[in-house]
């Protein structure tokens, strides 16, 4: 098959990407090298993944079908191929789910005395014990719906498990009859027995389906089954963790009179009748139903992660190093000597924190004004906001409300900041600020100062724990200029700048990166040594890719380094064969995003909160921030080579589509990046402890 | 801490700009050297000069729009601290017959004081920034360089000879004032641009008349319109640096544009519309002025009226005229007495008769070296109202002075020289005097100082015939005495001054007796 430049198997489908993506994640759940609750744990967030596209990304594409919308994607397929190919996908992946916990992640634990039993396999005793907690807890909050004629179909909330019963006609010739019993939410599911020296638990589900009889006294339960629907969640969730209601015209468009289910979950060993009901009833067709053979909603596995003891089973705990130890009394001052390049979660996010602790009680500090996109409730971040505020420094706040549940309490911190007396803007409207920046203006005895704090990872100590972000403390004036420029224009104190160093989206950003690109492309054309490293999370827009391609065809070694969708297609003769793509999933969530060019020599290195993505470069304001000091260059450049050395936890895209694990050849030690930068980010502290300053050795550039 | 914070040590000083299109802020910071740092920049349209130039009232809803961005960067500059604020509105506001109570309601609200300055402190602040911004620049030693700025409302053009302004002009060359009274948006575009082209050069007739074009050899051009067109015209040859456009350069990318309307304008620029709206117009004066010339470029800079005004503040109150603009004012007044045709030569010799009085009073007037560069102007042009009729021609100069452009003086200090140009003879000030009324208290305390030695200098020239060379000012006890040497005899001069004492005396409270004591050659 020949590839002409338009021919759109030159690209990867998203929705089959991200279904890759979750696999390599499910991999990790298989992978007996990885401690057991961590597989357990990553099968959960497997499990999690997989909700949310359903309920975003097959909803989208059933919609895209309903309205008889036919235009291909990037890689040629109509809505209706890819809901097929998807839908195929799915089926297998769920089976492999199921497979992985039922008979690798179920007998693995069984040996470290954790088990979920069923019901039958407790002793008549066991079970008797379970009467008072089911009388007193659970029993009292449970609603059970019959359905018949004059009682339709209640509405199941998305994603809310339920318990569907099959009862027998009262009437002789009568129909038997149907009826629904919420599964409480706000209680455990997985519910504590006594068995001495194990961990035993039952399912929460189990244990109701036991007393069925005292919800429906006189009747006689014909099948049961445990169901959960998946609707279209008019939510659009991101890989921040992030969600909010979509575009207020895409939901008009929603609002129409047809089923708005996706999924129907049922047990395996439901009877075929009940499953028909259930179908005809929530009208979804078979291709829909999804029977497992284990429980349903396998989220619960984060309540085994997170049991007490067992930490032989998890990863070893880290202490992330705190690159200005010995002086973190005063973080101005730290500054001051030099900008502080942090990499999470190896360095630790303490210094951002501290500089804002610092900056709402120092009595020079006049300002402070910063995005939160998605800020744990507790932060202490809002907390030094708060008290900022208090302080009467002018503290600006744009925060991006996430979606309806998560509304409420939002507002409530954001209000508790407002009162404080800070300036809280809610949004942008038509946007999402994706940005993560931070300024503080300060007087100092020779005048004004203002540090910068920059990242490619949100406002968020919590995550910055677990998520890989770099992020940059600086006082370059000129930074800090644009970066004041950002704010105003944000607040609506003045129209869109033209900024000097910083580059945002949605004014730029696009054709920035083209430039960017582009001059490597021409540098290639004449001949140069020309290459391009980057790194991210999804790579999907259509301008940024051709212009990959055509940089490819010129000569540019390019290397990415994507986690999750990718569009791109490498390793295509005369399109991409200079382009590899790898995805790293391992202990932490890659997402930094990091963009380096060669430039003749002259290399730039650039941290950003976008991604390669259409909806980063038009539907987000962003921010791209340039790495300007050696030293840092050289530690990102170092740390992004390093990324494509990993021959445990990376994955090598090929011409075909397919992802494949890579392995360390022959006589080649293993690497695995991430335990590289911990181990490399621990010594560079010891160094710096021991006041030996610290020295980074480039790793290699050949391309591995 | 070691060291006690200084919070003199640096300044936070904001400077506000309302034109045409928009109102815009600079915030920086001088430190004890007077160096200016920026700490950011902001603006926000309002199409202010769209209201002015068609109806001549700024409508409700733009001045809401107004005190909005205000209210916006009242909160910007309270982020910083800001401790001085200089805010300037330029034409739209000027010419707008509702401009003071816009103004006054400007400042109600915001707590921000906007001067009006005129056209001829706007060409000094844009001849401030562009030094600052070209220093060391060819175009600035050149014989004969025109700096241009076409802005939303007028155009500014000042003639610099090797580096110093001699001859400058303000012209109703506004892009925004252009587009507005044209009312273009009646027209397609190719009519659209005709009509342009039409006007443009009717007024560069008159500019011909006062500004000699075809003498410039380099041309440096200021404003937003001008930085765009270069940024594109660099683009597209691939040059590193938007500095200097070729004039090639500059006439081929107008005669491309002008083509497009506002929409094609946007997508190939991405501008804002209020930005789409003034390019054409701008670049077709900017060309029409380049043709005129034989510049073989356009030299860009990103001065500004606020890097005007930053320069300003940074510098210590007294040395912004007299050290750098003593020159340029009177050279500048020359010129304009070249206008009215004036008797150089008695001008010049009241103004240094004027000058030798002005400089032994120190002690008793006790005004600055400002004070004394407006005092020589007045001397220089107090007979140019003869060009309208002998009879009460202190009056005429009075109202020519007052409506002229003085390259480095503001309007009040115009005001002042026209006042005191008028009082050089016939009556003192008195209450039914609407230009001295128009004063204030210190301005009128000034143009009778001011005034009375220019009614003597005057009058020691009162025959134009230069005789007069020295006044000695002697102080013998209550009484003071002027000693004049002459060349031949200047009985007619001593008596002259001596009937013009009147308003010495009312203003030092001396008596003043002038003698003759000594013929020269």
């Amino acid at each position: 098959m020949t590839r002409q430049p338009g021919n759109r198997s030159l690209f990867i489908n998203r929705e089959l990407s991200w279904l890759a993506f979750n696999e390599r994640v499910l991999d990790q759940a298989s992978d007996p090298s990885t401690p057991l609750l961590e597989r357990v744990k990553f099968a959960s967030i497997a499990a999690s993944n997989l909700d949310e596209f359903f309920m975003v990304r097959v909803a989208g594409l059933k919609e895209s079908i309903e309205e008889n919308r036919s235009t291909p994607d990037l890689s040629g397929m109509t809505p209706a191929e890819q809901l097929r190919s998807v839908g195929e996908a799915a089926h297998r992946f769920v089976e492999r789910l199921y497979a992985v916990t039922v008979d690798e992640l179920t007998p693995a634990l069984a040996e470290h005395d954790i088990r979920v039993f069923a019901i039958d396999e407790l002793t008549d005793e066991r079970r008797a014990s379970l009467a008072p907690f089911f009388r007193d807890s659970v029993l009292p909050v449970l609603t059970p719906l019959a359905i018949d004629v004059l009682r339709p179909f209640p509405r199941l909330a998305s994603l809310s498990l339920n318990l569907a019963v099959l009862l027998e006609a009262t009437a002789i010739d009568g129909p038997r009859r149907l009826a629904i019993v919420q599964v409480p939410s706000r209680l455990p599911r997985l519910v504590q027995v006594t068995v001495e020296g194990v961990n035993a638990f039952v399912l929460l589900e189990d244990l109701m389906r036991l007393h069925l009889p005292l919800l429906f006294p006189g009747q006689v339960v014909v099948a049961t089954s445990a169901v959960r629907l998946s609707r279209d969640a008019e939510l659009e969730f991101d890989d921040e963790g992030g969600h909010s209601q979509l575009e207020r015209v895409e939901r008009e468009l929603r609002r129409r009179n047809i089923s708005d289910v996706v999924r129907l979950e049922v047990e395996a060993k439901a009877s075929p009748e009940l499953v028909q009901l259930l179908c005809n009833q929530v009208e979804v067709t078979a291709d829909d139903v999804y029977a497992v053979r284990g429980p349903l909603d396998l989220r619960f596995l984060m309540q085994l992660h997170d049991l007490p003891g067992h930490a032989e089973l998890r990863y070893p705990p880290v202490q992330p190093v705190n690159p200005i130890e010995g002086a973190p009394n005063d973080m101005f001052a730290a500054i001051d000597e030099h900008d502080l390049l942090l990499h999470n979660p190896y360095d630790s996010y303490e210094p951002v924190v501290a500089l804002l602790a610092q900056a709402a009680e120092d009595p020079d500090v006049l300002a402070i004004k910063q995005t939160l996109y998605r800020a744990s409730p507790g932060s202490a971040i809002i907390a030094s906001l708060r008290r900022a505020a208090e302080n009467n420094k002018q503290v600006t706040v744009i925060v991006e409300l996430t979606a309806r549940f998560d509304e409420q309490r939002n507002i409530n911190w954001a209000r508790t900041l407002e009162e404080a007396g800070a300036h809280v803007v809610y949004g942008i409207r038509g946007y999402k600020v994706h940005a993560k920046i931070c300024l503080i203006v300060r007087r100092t005895p020779y005048g004004l100062k203002r540090y910068v704090h920059l990242a490619t990872g949100n406002y968020n100590e919590r995550t910055a724990r677990i998520y890989t972000d770099f992020g940059l403390i600086t006082t370059s004036p000129i930074i800090a200029e644009d970066a004041s420029a950002f704010f105003s224009a944000l607040t609506g104190y003045s129209d869109p700048p033209r900024l000097k160093t910083l580059t945002m989206a949605p004014t730029g950003l696009r054709q920035r990166f083209l430039r960017l690109i582009n001059r490597e492309r021409r540098r290639a054309e004449a001949g140069q040594p020309a290459e391009i490293m980057a790194k991210m999370n999804s790579l999907i827009d259509r301008e940024i890719i051709d212009a990959l391609y055509a940089a490819s065809r010129e000569g540019v070694m390019i290397r990415l380094n994507v986690r999750g969708i990718c569009a791109l297609r490498p390793g295509v003769p005369g399109h991409s064969a200079n382009i590899d793509v790898v995805s790293i999933v391992d202990r932490y969530l890659e997402h930094s995003r990091v963009y380096w060019f060669l430039n003749g020599g002259e290399e730039e290195t650039y941290l950003s909160s976008a991604d390669w993505m259409t909806r980063n470069f038009d539907k987000r304001i962003e921010l791209l921030f340039p790495v300007e000091r050696s030293e840092h260059k050289l530690r990102v450049a170092t740390a992004l080579r390093a990324m494509f050395k990993d021959n445990c936890n990376a994955y090598l895209l090929g011409a075909d589509g397919v992802y494949r694990r890579r392995k360390a050849a022959k006589g080649e030690p293993p690497f695995r990046v991430q335990q590289v930068l911990q181990d490399e980010a621990g010594r560079s502290a010891a160094l710096a402890r021991e006041g030996a300053g610290v020295s980074f050795v480039p790793d290699s550039t050949e391309r591995p | 801490m070691a060291d006690t914070p200084q919070q003199t040590a640096a300044r936070v000083v904001a400077v506000l700009d309302m034109g045409a299109t928009a109102i815009r802020l600079v915030i920086a910071e001088i430190s004890s050297s007077r160096r200016v740092s920026l700490l950011e920049e902001a603006s926000r349209g309002v199409q202010l000069g769209r209201d002015t130039f068609s109806g001549g009232v700024i409508q409700p809803r733009t001045a809401d729009a107004a005190f909005a961005a205000l209210d916006g960067f009242r909160h910007v500059m309270d982020g910083y601290g800001v401790t001085e604020v200089r805010a300037v509105a330029t034409s739209a506001v000027r010419e707008a017959r509702n401009g003071d109570l816009f103004l006054d309601r400007a400042q109600a609200r915001s707590g921000i004081t906007f001067d009006v300055i005129n056209e001829a402190e706007e060409t000094r602040l844009l001849f401030l920034a562009v030094r600052d911004s070209l220093k060391r620049h060819p175009a600035m030693r050149g014989a004969w360089t025109l700096l241009a700025e076409v802005g939303g409302g007028s155009t500014s053009l000042t003639v610099l000879r090797f580096g110093q302004p001699t001859r400058s002009g303000v012209y109703a060359l506004g892009a925004v004032r252009l587009r507005q009274q044209l009312e273009l948006r009646r027209y397609a575009q190719d009519l659209q641009v005709a009509l342009l082209k039409r006007v443009i050069s009717n007024v560069i007739e008159e500019i011909r008349l006062e500004i000699p074009l075809q003498r410039v050899t380099q041309i440096i051009g200021i404003g937003g319109d001008l930085r765009l067109a270069a940024t594109h015209i660099h683009a597209q040859e691939g040059a590193e640096s938007a500095r200097e456009i070729p004039r090639d350069g500059v006439l081929a990318f107008t005669a491309d544009i002008e083509r497009l309307d506002e929409e094609g304008l946007v997508g190939r620029f991405r501008l804002p519309a209020v930005e789409a709206d003034t390019l054409v117009p701008s670049m077709l004066v900017y060309s029409a002025l380049l043709a005129e010339t034989s510049a073989r470029r356009v030299v860009v800079s990103g001065a500004s009226l606020r890097s005007g005004l930053l320069i300003d503040l940074a510098q210590p109150k007294a040395q912004v005229a007299a050290d750098d603009f003593e020159h340029q004012v009177l050279a500048s007044a020359e010129a304009l007495g070249h206008r009215f045709r004036f008797d150089r030569a008695h001008g010049r010799h009241v103004q240094g008769l004027a000058t030798q009085l002005f400089d032994q009073l120190r002690d008793e007037h006790r005004l600055s070296n400002r004070e004394r560069l407006l005092l020589q102007t007045a001397a220089l042009l107090h007979d140019v109202g003869v060009h309208v009729s002998l009879r009460a021609h202190h009056k005429h100069s009075q109202y020519i002075l007052s409506a002229s452009q003085i390259f480095g003086l503001s309007g009040r200090e115009t005001a002042v020289v026209a006042n005191v140009a008028r009082y050089h003879r016939g009556s003192r000030p008195q209450r039914t005097h609407l230009a001295y009324l128009e004063l204030d208290q210190h301005e009128r305390m000034l143009t009778n100082k001011l005034a009375a030695l220019l009614r003597i200098a005057n009058a020691l020239d009162a025959e134009h015939l230069q005789k007069v060379r020295e006044a000695k000012l002697v102080r013998d006890g209550a009484t003071w005495v002027l000693e004049l040497t002459g060349t031949g005899d200047i009985t007619m001069e001593q008596i002259a001054a001596t009937a013009r004492t009147d308003m010495f005396i009312e203003v030092f409270g001396r008596e003043l007796l002038i003698r003759t004591v000594g013929i020269g050659e």
